[in-house]
């Protein structure tokens, strides 16, 4: 775990901040589900977002993703503002997975991961119909980087496999490979390991330090704590909504209040 | 002036219809997100059950009291098709991708039209004329009398019959919705089907009762309808399914009270469209056509409707 | 997969005596064409004599011979066919065609008396299969068992495949009775199911997907023949150029139902721009407009217009949510139908002649070639209803082609993945909007391309066919043929526009027949008689069993060894 130690440093003011998020609201109707949170990541960190059921963290991500307009407070990517359009988002540099697995069941591992290409490819009907050298070309390319992401998370050998009969491990890992597929700056994660085994935990803890490795901001949901505190920088506590504590991994860890939020709030504390 | 007088009577009467009708449309869709396609038909026969109740029961007698046997008539038909509709087209199809009920629907709207149009004139025991044209539609004394005269507005009566009929069926709606422990469940099956199926609210009942209820109100708008225009064939719950679809639309879909706004406020601008759209593109040939046009804009600029109803999709 | 009616103490005593059944079942269907069916020997083109088949007794042999087949290969057992299946097709269709026979004879010849031995002991027969399929253990399809032929042992398969389909077509349409054409119709269901549903069909498809461009070939060669074989006799050519419409029409509403996932009710309106467009600027005495541009201009704006009208529709509805683009494009085949109704000059400017229509529109005349003419080619008279026939399957070939080629590239994995989850696609980048804008659009293209060639071949346009039940009826041929599919398509089309030909004297049922047909499909079969796998899947999302058969049957297309593909890390676990 030598990672987590030369970065968890004070000093971020000299680094590059990735993304933004500042004052972000979420209201459903009278339920306050994410309440004036702000949040900053920088280049090739890896931040940890915990709280118990409930607690807004995937709405949190909704909000990042545009997939929910916020009700208040604006999200920046490179010092661009996001507007909430999830294709936008996608487009701009910002990717996820989901927590209820969300991959396209019927297709082929390899398909789900050409979708993934589909906002960095551009030939469209002509180009398809006529099927002209730049249209083989293209494809391809996209058979090749989807075989290669695949490779890449491990599941080189599920190309041809349908998601649905893919193990629950893999659909997870499927999950991440096709989001890696939009070439993302920063990675947005929504319980990766859920339902893992303590081996395929592992494994998929050295996946997202390999995935920063290659320059990408990563943004964790977990609810195993010792997962989210051996990986992470940073590390984020919600509580009803709202933003808790912040700070590093040993911080948080001995927190009370953290410690308090999750015997207090709610009974089921690591959910499997 | 007063041409805008009657206009407005004449479009709160067609309003009223639409909006009786497009209330299934919404309790339903509010419910388990489905558009039931083949409501215009259950409209269709609510009409033929009054029919066939007072060609059994009162042939010949249109004194006012035969008027309430023929609205149980017209909701026990209307009732039951829903009903079996139900059952047998769209729960089996529950947890189908969303294509399947919507298809199913298109296939039960023909085929219920098709067996009218086809059966009702040879039904054993009974002797119904035959529907593959129009059929005249029994004129309830009372209601068909002479036109009341407000200056020069003119009322009819099955007009003032359908306007009321609105009135009573909204606020049975309220009660029933409001202040019964089944119209509450409904509720809280449209607002959150999973916890309320963990409160223990049996939702398959719910679902059949949002049938029913919509059944019952387009049963009523049947008898509405053959009233005011004297007869009723098995082509009639097309067009008039689809305007009422679009008053749903127009009031937001899954709001009941939505679909009164709408249904009213839809049937006020095509009257008015008869009577004020100038040149060659008014008048009746043209009502519907403006109807239709108003749907798109509604869509392009306010898809919730008027009175908004959907929330946030849960992503 | 499987229906269990029996229950499993049942099947496993009487489960070995399955074959013998099935043998004895298809021995009586055999039997039973040697009999007579009817005392009356004046009606379903005698079926009295014994000991000389006519057309219904063989069918019923025909039975005979595939139930003798599939008992034998349950007493072989190979492990890529599952027998119990296609006998549960075969029985259960043959026991509705006995029933069919026996009660049009007793119908026809006024009592039940006239039905003589041969039907009583074909049904006892369809009993026994249907009896030894329901007793016969299910096999797990092993489709990694199939056979490996030579290659010029697959094109073999091919061309008779085709050489039986052209056989079948021809004999199809040459037959003249209505319920004759009904046996045969339901007899050809059972046959192939009864066949195709051992998961012969399977392989079927793999020995297809082999050879691509072989079975195209084939399959335009006899497509192209077609006309030749019909001695210049348009009668069914008229009904041949009716199924090309019809066909190429409905896949490209494919396009958008199949493809898209997309729900168009109003489909026909985009037909009918073409068709409208065509008639106003053609050179019929009751044109509107005086511009008489060629025809392929012409065809390319009836296109555009089309696509334009798609587009002025789908961009405000689909944004919103699929649900209400089936009732907008409802409402907009309203507003077009209306609209041809109404602008006759005293409603709006004179465009369409209102309710009369524009009649005598001329015969198309392409470089020089005038279609009206009847033109010999190689000694054969081709009339006019050939003339279009080529030109139609011309079009369907250019509407196959945009349809594969959209289903197999980026465009068709982003229709696929908003079928499967819209937001979860737009959250991966896709631009869902955009995509069924394009789908919607592209359907609506082709098929005012259609419609072009349609207002000449009819020669004349009115608004009352452009209804919504012809809408109807297009999506009914998609659902019963296939979503998704080229071939499901043309099934789907042929079935639904010949019937009503042929059955002429219950076509007053058509749409009631359509109607349950949509209901039936949707409950039993959504995906229709040659479904995608794909779609398959998506109809069947809970069903397990399926989804491990149709990925090997993948894996296998695709040449791989699924042994080889499981993931390393599970192979410890397990
Ligand atoms: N679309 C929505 N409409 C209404 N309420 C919502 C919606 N989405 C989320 N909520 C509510 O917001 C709150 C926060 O939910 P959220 O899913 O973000 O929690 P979470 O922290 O991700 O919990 P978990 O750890 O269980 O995944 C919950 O009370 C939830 O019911
Ligand atoms: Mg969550």
């Amino acid at each position: 775990m030598t990672v987590t130690d030369t970065a968890t440093t004070g000093h971020e003011a000299g680094r590059v901040t990735v993304l933004e998020a500042s004052s972000v609201t979420m209201r459903f109707g009278g339920l306050t589900a994410v309440d004036d949170v702000s949040m900053r990541v920088h280049e090739g960190e890896i931040v940890g977002l915990i709280g118990p059921n409930g607690a807004g963290k995937t709405t949190f991500f909704n909000c990042l993703t545009g997939m929910y307009v916020p009700t208040e407070g604006t999200v920046t990517l490179k010092g661009a503002i996001l507007p909430p359009k999830p294709l936008k988002v996608v487009r701009a540099g910002m990717a996820r997975t989901f927590q209820n697995i969300r991959l396209f069941g019927n297709m082929t591992a390899l398909e789900n991961v050409m979708v993934g290409r589909y906002c960095r490819t551009s030939s469209m009907a002509l180009t398809s119909i006529l099927r002209g050298p730049k249209f083989k070309r293209e494809e391809a390319a996209t058979r090749e980087r989807a075989q290669e992401l695949l490779d890449y998370v491990g599941l080189g050998r599920s190309t041809e496999l349908l998601a649905r009969n893919m193990p629950y491990g893999d659909q997870r890992r499927l999950e991440i490979a096709r989001a890696l597929a939009t070439d993302p700056q920063i990675l947005l994660l929504d319980e990766p390991t859920a339902g893992m085994n303590p081996r395929e935990t592992e494994e998929t803890m050295g996946l997202i330090f390999k995935i920063r490795e290659g320059g990408l901001a990563v943004v964790v949901i977990e609810h195993d704590m010792r997962f989210i505190f051996n990986l992470c920088d940073r590390v984020l506590c919600l509580v009803r909504g709202s933003l808790l504590v912040e700070g590093t991994p040993d911080q948080v860890q001995s927190d009370h209040r953290v410690i308090e939020a999750y015997i207090g709030g709610d009974d089921e504390e690591e959910s499997v | 002036m007063d041409a805008f007088a009657q206009q407005l009577v004449n479009g709160l009467t067609l309003g009223s219809l639409y909006a009786l009708i497009a209330v299934g449309y919404t309790v339903v869709y509010g419910i388990i997100q489905l558009i039931n396609f083949a409501h215009g038909e259950i409209f269709m026969i609510g009409a033929f059950g009054a029919l066939s109740t007072w060609l059994i029961f009162f042939d010949g007698n249109l004194a006012l009291w035969v008027l309430p046997f023929m609205i149980l008539g017209a909701i026990l038909a209307s009732v039951t098709t829903a009903v079996l509709m139900e059952r047998i087209a769209y729960r089996p199809l529950r947890h189908a991708p969303r294509l399947a009920p919507l298809i199913s629907a298109i296939g039960i709207s023909i085929f219920l039209q098709e067996a009218v149009r086809l059966f009702y004139g040879s039904v054993p025991f009974a002797d119904f004329p035959d529907a593959k044209q129009r059929v005249p539609f029994p004129q309830i004394e009372v209601v068909t009398g002479p036109a009341f005269q407000l200056g020069n507005v003119t009322i009819q009566r099955s007009a003032l019959f359908t306007i009321g009929a609105l009135i009573m069926c909204a606020a049975g709606l309220w009660y029933f919705v409001n202040l019964t422990k089944t119209g509450r469940a409904m509720q809280a099956v449209s607002q959150d089907p999973d916890t309320a199926r963990l409160m223990g609210i049996n939702v398959n009942r719910i679902i059949v009762v949002a049938f029913a209820v919509g059944a019952t109100l387009a049963a009523i708008a049947g008898i509405a309808q053959g009233l005011q225009v004297t007869n009723i064939n098995f082509r009639m719950g097309f067009l008039a399914g689809l305007k009422a679809f679009t008053a749903a639309v127009l009031g937001g879909i899954g709001n009941v009270w939505g679909a009164v706004v709408g249904g009213l406020t839809l049937g006020i601008v095509e009257a008015m469209a008869v009577q004020f759209i100038p040149g060659t593109f008014g008048g009746s040939p043209w009502k519907d056509v403006w109807a239709f046009a108003l749907l798109i804009i509604v869509l392009v600029f306010r898809p919730q409707g008027i009175l908004g109803a959907r929330v946030v999709d849960r992503a | 997969m499987s229906r269990r009616i029996l229950p499993d103490s049942v099947r496993a005593t009487h489960g070995p005596k399955a074959p013998w059944l099935a043998l004895a079942g298809g021995i009586l269907f055999l039997l039973s064409g040697l009999l007579s069916w009817s005392y009356d020997d004046r009606i379903l083109g005698d079926l009295s004599i014994r000991f000389y088949p006519a057309g219904i007794q063989l069918y019923a042999m025909l039975f005979g011979v595939i139930g003798v087949i599939l008992a034998v290969l349950l007493l072989r057992r190979p492990p890529w066919l599952s027998p119990a299946r296609g006998l549960r097709i075969l029985g259960t269709t043959g026991i509705v065609f006995v029933v069919w026979i026996i009660a049009s004879v007793a119908y026809q010849s006024g009592g039940l008396i006239n039905a003589n031995e041969g039907g009583w002991v074909a049904l006892v027969g369809a009993v026994l299969l249907t009896l030894a399929g329901h007793l016969s253990p299910e096999v797990d399809i092993d489709v990694r068992r199939w056979p490996r032929l030579s290659s010029t042992l697959e094109i073999v398969i091919i061309v008779v495949l085709m050489a039986i389909l052209l056989f079948t077509v021809a004999y199809t349409l040459d037959i003249q009775d209505g319920v004759i054409f009904a046996s045969f119709l339901i007899a050809l269901i059972g046959l192939a199911g009864g066949l195709l549903g051992t998961g012969f069909g399977g392989y079927l498809g793999f020995i297809g997907a082999n050879n691509r461009r072989p079975l195209l070939l084939a399959a335009f060669l006899v497509a192209f023949l077609f006309p030749f074989t019909q001695d210049g006799s348009d009668a069914n050519m008229s009904i041949a150029t009716q199924v090309l419409i019809f066909a190429t029409t409905a896949l490209g509403l494919n396009i958008v139902v199949g493809l898209a996932g997309l729900l168009d009710l109003g489909y026909i309106a985009f037909l009918g721009t073409g068709a409208y467009v065509a008639a106003m600027l053609s050179s019929s005495g009751f044109a509107t407009i005086g511009w008489k541009p060629p025809f392929v201009v012409v065809m390319l704006i009836g296109a555009a217009t089309a696509a334009t009208f798609g587009l002025i529709i789908g961009s405000p509805t689909l944004r919103v949510s699929g649900d209400y683009l089936a009732i907008v494009t409802l409402g907009f085949g309203e507003i077009f139908r209306l609209a041809m109704f109404n602008l006759d000059g005293n409603n709006g400017p004179d465009l369409t002649n209102g309710p009369n229509g524009i009649p005598a529109i001329p015969d198309l005349e392409l470089l020089g070639f005038d279609f009206g003419e009847v033109h010999t080619v190689a000694g054969i008279p081709l009339g006019r209803f050939s003339n279009y026939y080529f030109v139609l399957l011309l079009l369907l070939m250019f509407v196959m082609l945009v349809f594969t080629r959209l289903n197999n590239s980026r465009i068709g994995r982003g229709w696929v993945a908003i079928r499967e989850d819209e937001r979860a696609a737009e959250a991966m980048g896709v631009n869902t909007f955009g995509l069924k804008l394009l789908a919607f659009s592209v359907g609506a293209f082709l098929a005012g391309l259609a419609g072009t060639i349609k207002a000449h071949q009819d020669t004349s346009v009115s608004p009352d066919q452009y209804v919504f039940l012809e809408s109807a009826f297009l999506l009914s041929a998609v659902v019963l043929g296939g979503m998704g599919t080229v071939v499901g398509v043309l099934v789907g089309a042929t079935i639904l526009k010949l019937l009503p030909e042929k059955l002429r004297e219950v076509n007053d049922y058509r749409l009631l027949v359509f109607g349950l047909l949509l209901v039936v499909m949707m409950r039993f079969r959504p995906e229709g008689l040659v479904p995608s796998k794909r779609r398959q899947l998506e109809f069947h999302e809970e069903d397990q069993e399926l989804s491990e058969l149709l990925q090997a049957e993948h894996l296998q297309a695709e040449h791989l060894d699924p042994e080889q593909l499981e993931p390393e890390h599970l192979q410890g676990a397990k």
